[in-house]
C-alpha cells in the first residue's frame, strides 16, 4: 500500500510539470499583454517597454519558463505585475481560506442533502418519490450555475432581500458568524446543486446494486428490521464508491468556484484567477495554475487511496 | 413530507436570520438603503444644512492596484488615491486650474520658471506638517535614474524643483511646456518625512503604497481587503474642512451586472460608469438618484492608413458622409450623447465647432467614392477598383454593449454605398495588443478616447507617435504636426485655443477618424445625497462637501 502511495505521489511529478509547461504556454501564446492595458495618454511608449524589459516579458518563452520554475521551485512564486510588488503566494493565501470554506460547505451541504435522497430512492425504486429525486436531480444537472446563482440572486436578494447579494460579510459592520453564514448560503448551495444530482444517482444505483447482495437477504432473514439492514448493512458498503468520488469531485469544486464567486462577488481563488487573466497578470496566473493542479492530483491520489482501503477486491 | 420540513426549516431560520440581520443595521439612521422611505418628512426643519456622520459605499468594477501616483496606471486607483492625497493645483467644473495646497503660482516672464507657495497650517494624517520638502521630494523621484513607474513622461519638460524656503518651491523647465502647470502640478504630493530613506528602485513595492498610505487629502486610509473592498474615514484636520461624511467604503463588484443587482438591494449607494443602456433600470429603484452630463470624451472610427483603401482623404470624407451619426446616438445609444465632430469634447476651452463637417448624405458619399476611382464594375454591389473590392473589418472590443451595436449598425449603413464593413469583436488586452505598435493588425476600429483635461493632441494625431506611440492609424500632416508643436509652447489660454481652432480644422478636414459621438456619464447616488456637483471628469469632485440629508 505505502509503495502504491509512493509510486503515485513520484508519477504526479511529471504530471504536475506538464501542466505548468502547457499552461505557460497557452498563457504566452495567447494575444495581449499586461502594458498593453496601459493604453493612456498620459503613459509614453518607453515606459511600456521598460515595464517589459524589467519584468523580462521581451524574454523568449523557454527562457521565461525556465526562470519562473526556477524560482517557484524554490518556493518562490514572484510577484505580481499589476498589484506591484505583492507576492503571489501572500495574494493566494489571502483568498484561499475563503474558497476552501466555499468548497467545504457545499460539499457537506451536497453530502446531507443527496445520500439520504440516493437511498430513499433505492429503497423504493420507481415509486412517485423516486421518480421526483430523479428529475429534481437531471434539473440540477442540466441547469448551469451561472444561471441558478443569477435565479437565486434575483429572487432572494434583489426581489424578497431574505439573502445579501454578495460578498463574504456586510460591509461596515461588525463580525458575526450569523452574517457571515448568512452570505455563505446561496453560495454554497449554488456550488453544491450540480454536484448533488450527481452524487444523488450515484447513491442510487450503489445503493440499488447493495440491496440485491445475498448478505442483506440473510440479514433479513435473521430478523432485522428494514430500517437496520438498509442503514447498517447495506448503506455502509453502498457509500463505498460513493465516498471515492469526492476526490474526484475537486476539480470540478474548482471550476465551478471560478463561476459561483464571480456571481456573488466571493473574494477567493476563482475570483482572483478570473480578474488575473483578464489582466494578464502572469505570475498570480501560474501561481493559481499550480496550486489548483496540486489540488486535483491530491483529489485523485485520495480517491484511490479510499477505494483501496473500503474496497478489498482491489488489489496493489 | 419530509422536503416540506426542510424548507420550512430553512424559510424560518433565513426569517430570524435576517431579522437579527436587520436589528443590527437599523439603528444606522444614517444608512441610505435604511432612508429613502422617510425622506425628508419630519427633520425638515433641522434639515437645512449640511450634516455630519454617514457611511458612503461606493461600487466599482475595477480593483485598485496600488496607491501611490507616480506608480498607478488605472482608475480604481486613482480614485482612492484622490480620498488619500491632495495636489498643489486641481481643476474647477470647467477645467480651469485651481488652488489646492498651493496659495499661488507664479510664472516667470518667459515661462520657464514657476513659483509655487504653499499654503501654511497643512497637516499630513500622522500629525506632521506639509512643507516644502514634500513637493520637492515627490518631484524629485520621477526626474531619479531609479525610477521605474511609468509617469516619467508628465515630468520631462521639468529640470529641477528646489526649496527656496519652508513654503515656497521653485520648479525650472528645461523647454517651454503648456502643460506643465495643469497637468504635472496636479499630481499629488507624498509625505517625505515616511519615504525618504527608501531608495527610489524600491519605491515603487514599498509597503507604504499598499498597507499605510498617508496623505494630506480629506479621508484616512483604513483597510484595504484584496478584492472586497477599501475604506477610508474622515480626516478631522483637512485643511479644507473636515469632511462630512464619516467613511467611504470603495467596494469592488465582478461586472456590471452585479453592480446594478447590488444598487437595486441597497448593497452600493454611489456608482459611476453606469452604461447609458441600463440607467432607464437604475431610476426606476427606490431611494436613488442619477446625475447625468456629458462626460469628457469622445468614441471614434479610426482608419488605418497603412491600408491603401484608407490612404485618400476623400474616400474618408465619404465614409464620414455614409454613416448617419444621428441615428446611432438616437437608436443604439437612446439618445444617450451628442454627435462629434472634432477631437476635443464641447466641455474643453479649446472646443471649436468652426470645422469641416461630413453630415449624412448617401449621394455625397457615392459621388466622392466615384472620385476616388471606386465604382461597382461586376455589378455585385460593392465597389471595386483595381480589381480589388471595397471590403474590410471593423475590429472593437468585447464588453461594451454600444460599441458592439455600432459595428453592426456601420456594415449596414455602409453597404448602402457599396461598402463592406465586417465586424469583429475581440477581448480587450488582446484588441489593444492587435492594433497598436508593433501590429497595427486591423482595418478599422471603433473605440473611444478619454480627454484629459488640458487638450492637446500631440500623443494621438502628431507623425511623431505613429511608429510606438498612440498615433496608431498612422495619421501625417506635416502642417498640423507643425501646428502642435508650436501649441505646446503656448502659455496663455486664448492663444492656445486659436491655436487649437487650427488644428481641429484641419483634423476634421482629413478625417484620420470619423468622430461618432461625445457619450454622456451617469452617475448613480442615493436620493438624499447634498453637495454634489456634476464634474466630467472627476467622479468624485469635492467630496469633502457631500452629506447625507436624514
Amino acid at each position: 500500500m505505502l509503495s502504491y502511495i509512493i509510486r503515485r505521489i513520484l508519477m504526479a511529478i511529471p504530471l504536475l510539470l506538464g501542466i505548468t509547461i502547457v499552461s505557460f504556454a497557452i498563457m504566452k501564446l495567447a494575444p495581449g499583454d499586461p502594458a498593453s492595458l496601459m493604453m493612456d495618454p498620459t503613459i509614453s511608449p518607453e515606459d511600456k517597454a521598460r515595464f517589459m524589459e524589467r519584468y523580462g516579458l521581451n524574454d523568449p518563452i523557454h527562457i521565461q519558463y525556465l526562470k519562473w520554475l526556477g524560482a517557484m521551485l524554490q518556493g518562490d512564486f514572484g510577484t505580481s505585475l499589476i498589484r506591484k510588488g505583492v507576492p503571489v503566494i501572500e495574494m493566494i493565501m489571502n483568498r484561499m481560506p475563503n474558497t476552501i470554506l466555499l468548497m467545504v460547505v457545499s460539499t457537506l451541504l451536497a453530502m446531507l442533502i443527496s445520500i439520504p435522497f440516493g437511498v430513499i430512492s433505492a429503497t423504493r425504486p420507481y415509486s412517485k418519490l423516486d421518480y421526483t429525486v430523479t428529475v429534481t436531480s437531471f434539473l440540477g444537472v442540466a441547469t448551469p450555475n451561472f444561471f441558478l446563482g443569477l435565479i437565486l440572486i434575483m429572487v432572494f436578494a434583489v426581489q424578497n432581500n431574505l439573502f445579501p447579494t454578495g460578498g463574504v460579510a456586510t460591509l461596515n459592520a461588525p463580525f458575526s458568524l450569523w452574517d457571515r453564514i448568512h452570505h455563505l448560503i446561496m453560495p454554497a448551495f449554488v456550488l453544491a446543486a450540480a454536484d448533488m444530482a450527481g452524487l444523488t444517482r450515484y447513491t442510487r444505483s450503489s445503493m440499488m446494486e447493495v440491496i440485491k447482495q445475498d448478505y442483506m437477504r440473510t440479514a433479513r432473514a435473521k430478523g432485522f428490521k428494514e430500517n437496520k439492514v438498509i442503514y447498517k448493512h447495506g448503506l455502509r458498503n453502498g457509500l463505498i464508491p460513493v465516498i471515492t468520488i469526492f476526490g474526484l469531485m475537486i476539480p470540478s469544486f474548482i471550476g465551478g468556484a471560478v463561476i459561483v464567486e464571480k456571481i456573488f462577488t466571493w473574494p477567493g481563488i476563482g475570483l482572483l484567477f478570473v480578474d488575473s487573466a483578464f489582466q494578464r497578470d502572469y505570475p498570480v496566473l501560474m501561481g493559481l495554475t499550480v496550486i489548483s493542479a496540486v489540488f486535483v492530483v491530491i483529489g485523485n491520489l485520495i480517491a484511490d487511496i479510499l477505494y483501496a482501503i473500503f474496497d478489498p477486491r482491489i488489489e496493489y | 413530507m419530509k422536503l416540506r420540513k426542510a424548507s420550512w426549516l430553512l424559510i424560518s431560520l433565513t426569517l430570524i436570520l435576517s431579522i437579527f440581520l436587520t436589528a443590527c443595521t437599523g439603528n444606522q439612521a444614517e444608512d441610505p438603503k435604511e432612508t429613502p422611505g422617510d425622506d425628508g418628512t419630519k427633520e425638515e426643519e433641522q434639515a437645512s444644512g449640511p450634516q455630519q456622520g454617514g457611511d458612503l459605499i461606493i461600487g466599482s468594477t475595477g480593483a485598485p492596484t496600488v496607491f501611490n501616483p507616480l506608480y498607478s496606471t488605472d482608475t480604481s486607483s486613482s480614485d482612492i488615491e484622490g480620498f488619500i492625497y491632495d495636489s498643489l493645483v486641481s481643476s474647477d467644473t470647467e477645467f480651469n486650474p485651481t488652488m489646492s495646497m498651493a496659495e499661488s503660482i507664479d510664472i516667470s516672464e518667459d515661462g520657464l520658471t514657476f513659483t509655487a507657495k504653499l499654503k501654511k497650517g497643512i497637516k499630513w494624517h500622522d500629525g506632521e506638517e506639509f512643507t516644502a520638502d514634500d513637493v520637492v521630494f515627490t518631484f524629485s523621484i520621477p526626474k531619479n535614474p531609479d525610477y521605474n513607474g511609468e509617469r516619467g513622461s508628465a515630468f520631462e519638460a521639468m529640470e529641477s524643483v528646489t526649496k527656496v524656503d519652508d513654503y515656497t518651491v521653485e520648479f525650472k523647465l528645461s523647454k517651454k511646456d503648456a502643460s506643465f502647470y495643469p497637468v504635472s502640478l496636479s499630481y499629488f504630493i507624498l509625505p517625505e518625512h515616511i519615504l525618504k530613506d527608501v531608495p527610489v528602485a524600491e519605491l515603487g513595492e514599498h509597503e507604504f503604497n499598499t498597507k499605510s498610505p498617508i496623505g494630506t487629502g480629506p479621508f484616512k486610509f483604513v483597510e484595504w481587503k484584496d478584492g472586497e473592498y477599501v475604506k477610508v474615514e474622515a480626516f478631522d484636520d483637512y485643511f479644507k474642512g473636515r469632511p462630512y461624511l464619516d467613511t467611504l467604503t470603495y467596494k469592488i463588484v465582478p461586472d456590471m451586472d452585479a453592480m446594478i443587482a447590488q444598487i437595486q438591494a441597497g448593497d452600493i449607494h454611489f456608482a459611476a460608469g453606469v452604461p447609458g443602456t441600463d440607467i432607464e433600470t437604475v431610476k426606476s429603484f427606490p431611494g436613488v438618484k442619477v446625475e447625468s452630463g456629458l462626460g469628457l470624451s469622445y468614441t471614434y472610427l479610426g482608419y488605418n492608413q497603412k491600408n491603401d483603401l484608407f490612404k485618400d482623404k476623400k474616400v474618408r470624407q465619404a465614409i464620414t458622409h455614409a454613416i448617419d451619426r444621428e441615428a446611432i446616438v438616437s437608436s443604439v445609444m437612446n439618445g444617450d450623447g451628442k454627435v462629434a465632430h472634432v477631437p476635443e469634447s464641447p466641455l474643453s476651452f479649446a472646443y471649436n465647432e468652426d470645422v469641416p463637417k461630413f453630415e449624412f448624405d448617401v449621394e455625397k458619399a457615392k459621388s466622392l467614392l466615384a472620385e476616388a476611382g471606386w465604382k461597382d464594375s461586376d455589378g455585385d454591389g460593392i465597389l471595386d477598383k483595381d480589381g480589388k473590392k471595397f471590403s474590410f473589418t471593423v475590429k472593437t472590443n468585447q464588453g461594451n454593449k454600444v460599441r458592439e451595436d455600432i459595428v453592426v449598425v456601420l456594415q449596414e449603413q455602409l453597404k448602402e454605398v457599396g461598402i463592406e464593413a465586417k465586424p469583429e469583436i475581440v477581448e480587450w488586452s488582446a484588441f489593444i495588443e492587435q492594433i497598436s505598435a508593433p501590429n497595427w493588425n486591423y482595418d478599422a476600429l471603433v473605440l473611444g478616447w478619454s480627454l484629459s483635461t488640458f487638450p492637446d493632441q500631440y500623443d494621438i494625431f502628431h507623425t511623431s507617435q505613429m511608429e510606438e506611440g498612440l498615433n496608431f492609424v498612422w495619421y501625417s500632416n506635416p502642417e498640423a504636426d507643425k501646428l502642435m508643436e508650436e501649441a505646446k509652447q503656448i502659455l496663455d489660454q486664448d492663444e492656445y485655443k486659436a491655436a487649437y481652432a487650427d488644428i481641429y480644422k484641419m483634423l476634421a478636414e482629413d478625417q484620420p477618424y470619423t468622430f461618432l459621438y461625445y457619450p454622456n456619464v451617469h452617475r448613480v447616488m442615493p436620493a438624499n445625497l447634498e453637495g454634489y456637483v456634476f464634474h466630467a471628469k472627476d467622479d468624485f469632485y469635492d467630496i469633502s462637501k457631500w452629506w447625507l440629508k436624514k
